[in-house]
Order: C-alpha cells, then sequence, then structure tokens
C-alpha cells in the first residue's frame, strides 16, 4: 500500500516514540492543526494586540502611530464601557442560573426510559440548531408591545422592550433558551455513565432521593458542569445577534461585545475596539480557568 | 530517440493547447466576471441582466445582503486591501467615511449626467465624485385619507402645527388612537426623522457654517416629546419598533399620518401589500410659517471598491445600470429613479401615483449638511438615536439631551 521507504521511515517513527525518544513525526502529524490555529488564532490574536495599542482610526489612515497602552486606558475609564460590562454580567448570572437548573432538570427527565424519549430529545435539540439571529427575532415577536403572543396571552399591553432591565432579563432567558439543549445533552451524557450500582447502593443504605442526588449525582456531574458553564459564559459573554434583534443598538441595554462592535465597526476606531475585544478575552480566560480550577474534579469510581 | 520523440510529443501538445486558446479568445467575445453587492431592493431586472451579459461578455455576479451588513464588508475588506465586490452599494451617509478612508475609487461622469442626476451631489467629497446614485430615495407624507374624511378633516395639513390639529380630530372622533407614525427606535431611522423634522419645522441642521443649530434642535425635540407624552398623538410603541414596523402599522389603518420614503408609494397602493389601498395619498411634507415643505434625500448609489480588480468592466456595468432604459425597468421594481429625465418621463405617462405632488417634493429638498457629509456622521447619528430614545423611554428632558448631543457633536468636530 505504501512505498518502502515511508513504510520504513513509518515504523521507525514509531519505534521512536515508544523509546520516548524526539522524534518529528508527532510534529509532522499535527502540523495540518498547527497551520490552521497558526492562520486563524495565534495570528488573528497578535495582529488585534497590535491594532490596541495603536492609534488606529479607519478614517484619518495617515495618523496610524504606536500609543501603547492609552487605549486601554480610555476603555477602562470609559463610563459607557463599565455600563456595557455590568449589562453582560446581568445577562451572564440570568442565562446560567437557568441554563444549569432547566438543562440538569430536562435531562434528569430525558435519563428515564419513556416511549416518547427519543422524540423528546430530538424536540429539546431545536433552539440549539436555530441560529441566534432568528432565535433574536423568533422573541421579539413574542415580546412585541402591539403584535406580541405574550401580550395577547395576557390581555395586556406591556412594553417589555423598553425597561432596561426588562430587556437584559428577556436577552438572559432567550440565551438560555438556546443554551439549555446542549447543557441538557451533556448532563444526559454524563448522568448516563454514572454506574447504576452506585444508586442500588445509596438505596440498600436507606438514602432519600434528595440525598441520593446530592451526595452521588451532583459531585459526579461536577465535569459536566464546568463544561456547561464554560460554553454558557462564552455564550453569555459574546451575545450579539440576540440584542440587536431586540433593542438594536441601543446605549441603555448595549453589552461589551455591542461596545465592541460599535467602536470598530461604526466609528471605525480599530485601536479602541481592539482594546476592548483583549480586556473582554482576558475577562472569558479567567472565568474559564476559574470554572475548571473550581468545579471541575476528575471522576473517579473506587 | 526514445527520449526525442517524447519531448517532442509533449511540445506538441502545448503548441495545440496555445492554438486554441487563442483562436477561442478570437472567435468569441472576451469574457470577464464582475460581483455586485446589492441589498435586496436593488437587485437588477434579471432578463435585462441577462441581456447586458450577452451584449459585453461581462457576466455579473449578484451577491444580494442586508443594507447595514454591506457597510461592514466594504470597511472589513478596505482594512486587508481587497474588494468585497467590483460594484458595490454605497449609501449617502457613508461618504464621508469612505471617502476619508479612501475605499472608493473615484468616477469621471459627464456634465449630462451630472445635470440629470442631481443626487450626486450626495455623492461627491472634495468635488470628486465617489459612487452614482442608482436610487433616489426623499421623504414625502402620506395620509390616511378615509381616517381624514370620518374625523372630518377636509384640508390637507400645510404647517405642523395643522398636523397636530388633525391629528386630536382625528384621534378625538375615535377612528385612531395614535394617528402619528413616527420612529423613535434606537435606529439610525430615527436621526434621519428628527433631521427632516428640523428642517422643515425650525430651519437648518447643520449651519452654513458647518456648526450645530442647538436652537432648532430643541425645538424639535421638545415637539416630539409633546406628542408623545402630553398629546398621546405618537404611540410609545415606536420606541421600539423599526421603520419597517412603523410603515406596516400604517399600511394596515392602524395610523393615520406618516413621513416616509418615497418608495413606499407603491407598496401602498397595492392591494396585495396594503390594506389602505386607494385611502393612502401622498402629501408635502407641511412645512412652517413661509416655508410650505423641506425634504430630505436619502439616496443609493453604487461604486467601485480601490482594491477591485475589474475596474473597467465594473464601470461598464454601472453605466448600463443607471442608464434611463434601465432606470424604467427598475422603477417597476420599486426603485425610484434617480434621472430627472425618466422621472419627468414616468409622469408625463401617469405612471407615478399622486405624480404632481412627487414632482413638487423632489424639488424642495434640502441638504442636512451644508458642508458635505462629516465623516463622524455614524457617532453622531447614534449618540442622537440613543440620547432620544431615553428621553422616551426614560424621561430624560429634552434640554438635557440636547446638550448631550451638541456637546458630543463639539468633541468630534475637534476630533477631525
Amino acid at each position: 500500500m505504501f512505498p518502502s521507504k515511508i513504510k520504513e521511515w513509518m515504523i521507525d517513527a514509531m519505534i521512536s516514540v515508544k523509546s520516548k525518544r524526539f522524534t518529528l513525526f508527532p510534529y509532522v502529524l499535527l502540523s495540518p492543526m498547527l497551520v490552521v490555529m497558526i492562520i486563524l488564532v495565534y495570528y488573528p490574536i497578535l495582529v488585534t494586540f497590535a491594532y490596541s495599542i495603536q492609534h488606529k482610526i479607519l478614517t484619518s489612515p495617515n495618523e496610524d502611530r504606536f500609543i501603547w497602552f492609552e487605549n486601554y486606558r480610555v476603555v477602562l475609564t470609559d463610563r459607557g464601557v463599565w455600563k456595557a460590562f455590568l449589562n453582560s454580567l446581568y445577562v451572564l448570572v440570568i442565562a446560567l442560573l437557568l441554563t444549569l437548573v432547566l438543562g440538569l432538570l430536562f435531562a434528569l427527565i430525558l435519563k428515564r426510559e419513556t416511549k416518547i424519549k427519543t422524540i423528546l430529545t430530538a424536540c429539546a435539540i431545536v433552539p440549539w440548531a436555530l441560529p441566534p439571529i432568528v432565535n433574536g427575532v423568533l422573541w421579539r415577536w413574542v415580546f412585541h408591545p402591539s403584535f406580541g403572543l405574550v401580550n395577547r396571552v395576557l390581555g395586556k399591553n406591556i412594553m417589555w422592550l423598553t425597561d432596561k432591565w426588562l430587556i437584559l432579563t428577556i436577552v438572559g432567558l432567550v440565551l438560555a433558551w438556546r443554551e439549555t439543549p446542549f447543557a441538557c445533552i451533556t448532563f444526559l451524557a454524563t448522568l448516563q455513565t454514572i454506574p447504576r450500582e452506585l444508586y442500588e447502593a445509596a438505596e440498600v443504605d436507606g438514602s432519600d432521593p434528595f440525598h441520593t442526588f446530592s451526595r452521588i449525582t451532583l459531585p459526579l456531574l461536577r465535569p459536566a458542569i464546568s463544561i456547561v458553564l464554560t460554553i454558557s459564559s462564552i455564550a453569555g459573554i459574546n451575545v450579539f445577534d440576540e440584542i440587536v434583534a431586540l433593542s438594536g443598538f441601543s446605549n441603555i441595554t448595549k453589552t461589551v461585545m455591542i461596545e465592541t462592535y460599535l467602536h470598530s465597526f461604526k466609528f471605525l476606531n480599530f485601536g479602541i475596539g481592539s482594546a476592548l475585544i483583549y480586556i473582554v478575552m482576558i475577562a472569558t480566560s479567567v472565568i474559564g480557568i476559574s470554572y475548571v480550577r473550581f468545579v471541575y474534579r476528575g471522576t473517579e469510581y473506587l | 530517440m526514445k527520449r526525442h520523440s517524447k519531448g517532442l510529443g509533449i511540445l506538441g501538445i502545448m503548441v495545440f493547447v496555445a492554438v486554441t486558446l487563442m483562436a477561442t479568445s478570437v472567435a468569441f467575445p472576451q469574457k470577464s466576471e464582475i460581483t455586485f453587492m446589492i441589498p435586496p431592493w436593488g437587485e437588477p431586472d434579471p432578463e435585462a441582466l441577462q441581456k447586458f451579459t450577452e451584449e459585453t461578455g461581462i457576466k455579473v455576479i449578484l451577491n444580494v445582503i442586508g443594507w447595514d451588513e454591506i457597510r461592514d464588508k466594504i470597511i472589513v475588506a478596505g482594512v486587508s486591501k481587497t474588494a468585497p465586490a467590483d460594484v458595490v452599494e454605497v449609501d449617502w451617509s457613508w461618504i464621508g467615511e469612505f471617502y476619508a478612508s479612501d475605499l472608493l475609487e473615484v468616477l469621471d461622469v459627464s456634465e449630462e449626467d451630472m445635470k440629470d442626476m442631481p443626487t450626486i451631489s450626495s455623492f461627491t467629497a472634495d468635488g470628486k465624485v465617489v459612487a452614482l446614485p442608482y436610487g433616489n430615495d426623499f421623504r414625502i407624507g402620506y395620509y390616511n385619507s378615509e381616517h381624514f374624511e370620518k374625523a372630518g378633516v377636509a384640508q390637507v395639513p400645510e404647517t405642523w402645527d395643522e398636523v397636530v390639529e388633525a391629528a386630536k380630530a382625528i384621534k378625538s372622533s375615535g377612528v385612531c388612537e395614535y394617528p402619528i407614525s413616527f420612529v423613535l427606535s434606537a435606529t439610525e431611522t430615527c436621526t434621519t426623522n428628527l433631521i427632516w423634522l428640523t428642517l422643515a419645522r425650525s430651519g437648518n441642521f447643520f449651519n452654513e457654517d458647518g456648526t450645530f443649530n442647538k436652537d432648532n434642535f430643541l425645538a424639535t425635540l421638545q415637539f416630539v416629546n409633546k406628542l408623545v407624552k402630553e398629546d398621546k398623538l405618537i404611540d410609545p410603541v415606536m420606541a421600539t419598533s423599526r421603520d419597517v414596523e412603523v410603515n406596516e402599522l400604517f399600511s394596515s389603518g392602524a395610523s393615520s399620518f406618516l413621513i416616509g420614503s418615497i418608495g413606499l408609494i407603491f407598496g401602498l397602493n397595492d392591494p396585495e401589500q396594503s390594506a389602505i389601498a386607494g385611502k393612502a395619498k401622498a402629501m408635502l411634507i407641511p412645512g412652517r410659517k413661509g416655508v410650505r415643505t423641506v425634504s430630505m434625500a436619502l439616496p443609493e448609489a453604487v461604486g467601485i471598491p480601490k482594491y477591485s480588480k475589474n475596474k473597467e468592466a465594473a464601470r461598464k456595468f454601472i453605466d448600463w445600470y443607471l442608464s434611463p432604459e434601465i432606470q424604467v425597468i427598475q422603477y417597476k421594481r420599486g426603485v425610484f429613479p434617480t434621472r430627472s429625465s425618466v422621472l419627468q418621463e414616468l409622469i408625463n405617462k401617469g405612471e407615478i401615483p399622486d405624480g404632481d405632488v412627487v414632482l413638487a417634493q423632489a424639488k424642495e429638498i434640502k441638504p442636512a449638511f451644508p458642508m458635505g457629509i462629516p465623516v463622524w456622521y455614524p457617532e453622531m447619528s447614534a449618540t442622537i438615536y440613543n440620547a432620544v430614545n431615553e428621553m422616551v423611554t426614560a424621561d430624560k428632558p429634552p434640554e438635557e439631551v440636547v446638550e448631550e448631543i451638541a456637546t458630543k457633536i463639539e468633541d468630534l468636530a475637534k476630533r477631525k
């Protein structure tokens, strides 16, 4: 199948892997992915950092110059940016709480063996499959003051999309609606790996359902909780389409990603936009690392 | 010998391929391909486009996407020194920043075309034309004649005081709860609404010397605030509604009065699209004492990105797209012509509803920025629509709103 020289080289490479000597072969195998990562991830990260320390406004192309951390100072002293961070934090908390609780609840329901389990599981995935902008437009119509479903059902004329906290709560709800299927599937997959013997032993020992859940299920779900927290937090911080669909680029409800978009693409200030996105990236990394550090625990069945 | 014959064989194949290619290029006109990035309403008529390709050999690949996405794509492509397409949509409000960023090719325009398309001035910076207008969008008034009749309003309002009187009569007669449609959401339309209202009701938005006219704008804000909160003639839902939704409210008969795009004139009188077909009448935008009417142009154009590799073919396509014949065809697809000659021809043939009103309004268009569209227009616009939205939803006083806007404009002008 392989020319003899390549075959020999591959065998040599495998032997050297076994003998733990340095060899080029694993790096050759990794190289396609490395090239992709360098071009699409590391290079843009470096370029964005270079932009973030420059005066770089597209409408004045002849005034590009290095200003070091001045853009970071401007961003961190801007009240609008802090408001955007607070809005993002509010949406994040609402979305995380709802995603965790609802995801776990649905996973526990779907774990039960029923005839319609497959159909229910398929239905649960639908919101996750919807593009975020479709999700946003859909909920906009649900909460529209004149034609919205909610006001029709309530028989009232509530202005859902004018109050800041009401809009942000709705955004959190919409985000949770999108993220819950992922959480549910992750929890369900983990729940199905928990050995049945543990529950049988708990039953023999006289454990009630609450203690069985809090002492067996929950601790063994920690790796899944960590994954769900990380993915949902990233989605929460990156929320964009739903906000635009629900309240446009309004100052009152703008989140940190909207603020970044406005600076970079509306006002064409790539310096400020890049500094802002770097701060967001650092904040997201801190949150992700915290989850791994404090929530994630390797699972061992002794 | 064997080696020689192999080499000769390869040479023979190469000569054959070269001769075939040359013969093909002589026998058929040279074919080229361009891309055209345009929002849905600007899409050329497929049959006419096919004919253009057959005549010129230029194949046009359409990239029909959302209007606001186009701006972002032009900018992102410009940063990386590429062109998102060979011909792109260019809005009047993008000109200041696109010219400063050197994103568009300067276009040569004949004297004849300059005269026939007055809105070219909206796409001119420092005396250089960077885009050519294909859609002549300007603001005009619409009213629901049935509502007016039922409320006993016989006269079409000519000033804003008369608009308020008529709206109050409609409201009190129970015909319509909120007769005036006016977008107040945090969107671009809110800013343009306030600009044309200032021009029509109070006077200059920006003075001749390029300074912001604070007094005129404050008068506009106080007027709008009163209509929403005291007179309750504007539905509070306007604070969260986009222009399309507001237009739909009017076309469904839920409001009586709207200032909107000239392009709406077809849809409002089409029974398939409108519940008030035949009752929607065009009117001149009401003015003030001594000024009968003033409108504002929001034309759309096409331009060639600086980094396009097919500039010649792109220019040929633009000339075809803006030709009088194609403007007539495009008018039937809902694009209002930019050539005065085409507009006059359509009015003469009676193909434009309320043609006399349309022509009268088209003659009364005033530039919002006498000194040209500033490069910081998007930032100013965002400040205006956000501050005004807060005035309506969060009870911010108009005086505070106008101060905030004036400070921002001063700041932006200094930054320039």
